[in-house]
């Protein structure tokens, strides 16, 4: 045997796996490409008239809001309840789960964190939300014929029905299609007209079968990656078994009886809430509330001081898709427009 | 070289081979030693929550004075950063430079055995040290939190509840899907073993390797990369507490192994086939 036919063994793999890591992509995209053309208004009507009522799949949401990645802290270790942190790494991680459904009133949402989990079982009228990490469980029992559910993490779906409400003369709507979990899709495709907005465009990825919303993409401008995706890797139209949707506490498992507030939504709205101002209108508009959050921070915050940086009308924070602004005089804005936007409206 | 090639022996020499590889690496003290340093994690674990409770800590340690069946799953995740890894590393980092060192090397290829055969026998007796390492883990958890805690049906990280014998189900795929994780490292162990004659140093060098794709898997910047880490599916052993099961996690670490395994298997045989061996 000469010196170079010993290490075929070694290279045989490394080729197998190289031609698997750049060729798999580039099959998926392929996949999208015979589907007949539709227009954006039959890729609503697709959307609106979806088949789909029992499936299970793999949901992953990532972000990249262009804020500083912290390195993780040591996996299967918890430092405490910190919502400050836990706010941050809602922000900057990726998070997967996997969700049922099987018809309109039972759900299951199973969050995967690492060595924990949180969860939503809905069946029928019981509706319980477990924390693994926590131990405790909130029961919630729903008045009989209500329709939608409290959701622990948005579906593409329910993503997909507040953006394309907020369709109107100030965006312009593009069909594409693609792949996403393997199957065709029809990509509907959101451009703002305006110049002054952060956000370059939003994506919703529509199964060209079954009319169900498989994934939602926002773009910043300026930004080659995804700000925002939530979207299915996996997915099956088969009915879940049974004993996914039921839930029974353990014996050392913390249950707390949630009452439903029995009045109508609006009354939830507490009388001492400022109300907010608006200004400007579609993907310009920016809401400004009286909000003291330098004063009632003051400079003991130092994530606030972390994460901010001082401008002239007080602290700024900003990221690819979303810019809030803490002024002096104890307002805050927020806009997906550049700072200087949220300034001049501060003025 | 093609001549060294073995002339196909038959199965039950291979068993034989095996067998010996086996009842040598179990009968050795030092075998011995590093399952008892295994099964002291969760002793320990057990014994310092007995005395004083705690809910911040590594994962599952909250739910010990509850159940003391969660003794073996708080043991397995604080043994998979370092002390699984380096156990693994010793006895995968022995294999070859082992024999070499002490001489022995030479007259295990004289006899008919060949050197593929040799490498796969070898490499099937740190795979079974690789089961055997967190079996011992979860066995010792689970006896020392018998005997200090009231034990009974498991809260899983989905809040339900399995009983006994579900948790027996569930504690020996643990233990699959750790050795399964830990092939990996055993592959580069046993490539790292046949480029030396010094033992000592194959092993510092695997386990030195385990803990630099564990450093890389935490940092942001490289993500990237962290699909491609070896390491990077340790701690989805959790996947299998779920219910129902996250069975991704269970399937992507077992391809990247492979991928491993193939990978550093052929750079071992590329390395040993036309070694000379001069001890």
């Amino acid at each position: 045997m000469n010196k170079v036919s010993r290490w075929l063994p070694a290279a045989i793999p490394a080729a197998v796996i190289a031609a698997a890591a750049l060729g798999v992509p580039a099959f998926g995209s392929a996949a999208g490409a015979r589907l007949p053309e539709k227009s954006a208004d039959e890729v609503l009507a697709l959307i609106a008239g979806s088949s789909a009522t029992r499936f299970s799949g793999t949901v992953e949401q990532s972000s990249d809001l262009g804020l500083p990645e912290l390195p993780k802290s040591a996996r299967g270790y918890s430092s405490g309840a910190d919502s400050t942190s836990a706010v941050l790494e809602l922000l900057t991680a990726d998070h997967t789960a996997q969700v049922f459904v099987d018809g309109a009133e039972r759900e299951r949402v199973q969050v995967l964190d690492d060595l924990a989990e949180r969860d939503l079982y809905r069946n029928g009228s019981d509706v319980w939300i477990y924390d693994s990490k926590q131990r405790a469980a909130h029961h919630v029992v729903l008045p009989e014929g209500s329709g939608a559910a409290p959701q622990l993490s948005a579906t593409p779906a329910e993503l997909a029905e507040k953006l394309l409400a907020a369709v109107d003369p100030t965006t312009e709507v593009d069909v594409a299609t693609g792949s996403v979990a393997g199957r065709p899709v029809y990509e509907l495709v959101l451009t703002p007209k305006s110049d002054d907005t952060l956000v370059g465009s939003v994506t919703v990825s529509v199964d060209s079968d079954t009319g169900l919303p498989l994934e939602v993409a926002v773009t910043a401008r300026g930004q080659s990656t995804d700000a925002v995706r939530v979207g299915f890797t996996s997915i099956d139209f088969s009915a879940p078994p049974a004993d996914t949707f039921t839930f029974t506490p353990s014996a050392d498992t913390r249950v707390t009886e949630e009452e439903l507030p029995s009045g109508p939504p609006e009354g939830y709205a507490a009388p001492d809430l400022p109300s907010p101002t608006v200004t400007g209108a579609g993907w310009d508009t920016v809401v400004a509330l009286p909000v003291d959050v330098l004063g009632s921070a003051g400079s003991s915050s130092a994530l606030l001081a972390q994460l901010t940086t001082p401008v002239a009308e007080g602290r700024a924070l900003q990221t690819s898709l979303v810019s809030v602004l803490f002024t002096a005089d104890g307002r805050l804005l927020a806009g997906a427009v550049p700072v200087e936007a949220l300034e001049a409206a501060a003025r | 070289m093609s001549r060294a090639e073995p002339v196909a022996a038959p199965p039950a020499r291979a068993f034989a081979l095996l067998g010996s590889e086996l009842s040598v690496l179990f009968r050795r003290r030092r075998t011995w030693a590093m399952l008892a340093a295994l099964a002291l994690v969760p002793i320990l674990v057990g014994i310092a929550v007995r005395i004083r409770s705690s809910s911040n800590g590594p994962a599952f340690l909250a739910a010990i004075s509850d159940n003391g069946l969660f003794v073996s799953f708080t043991g397995l995740t604080v043994s998979i950063p370092l002390f699984l890894p380096l156990t693994i590393g010793v006895v995968a980092g022995d294999t070859i430079a082992g024999e070499a060192s002490l001489g022995t090397l030479r007259y295990l290829l004289v006899a008919p055995t060949g050197r593929v055969r040799l490498l796969l026998v070898k490499y099937a007796g740190a795979a079974v040290f690789a089961l055997a390492a967190p079996l011992v883990v979860l066995l010792a958890g689970v006896g020392i939190g018998a005997l200090l805690f009231p034990i009974g049906p498991v809260t899983l990280l989905s809040g339900n509840t399995v009983g006994i014998d579900g948790f027996a189900v569930r504690a020996l795929l643990l233990a699959a899907y750790v050795a399964v994780s830990l092939l990996g490292l055993s592959a580069i162990g046993l490539f790292v073993s046949t480029l030396t004659t010094v033992p000592v140093g194959a092993m510092a060098a695997t386990i030195v390797l385990a803990a630099a794709a564990q450093i890389l898997d935490t940092l942001p910047q490289l993500d990237w990369l962290h699909p491609w880490l070896f390491s990077h599916y340790w701690f989805g052993f959790a996947d299998l507490l779920r219910d129902p099961i996250a069975w991704d996690s269970f399937g992507q670490n077992a391809l990247l192994q492979l991928g491993y395994i193939a990978f550093f298997g052929g750079l071992a045989y590329g390395r040993f086939a036309t070694k000379d061996i001069l001890s």
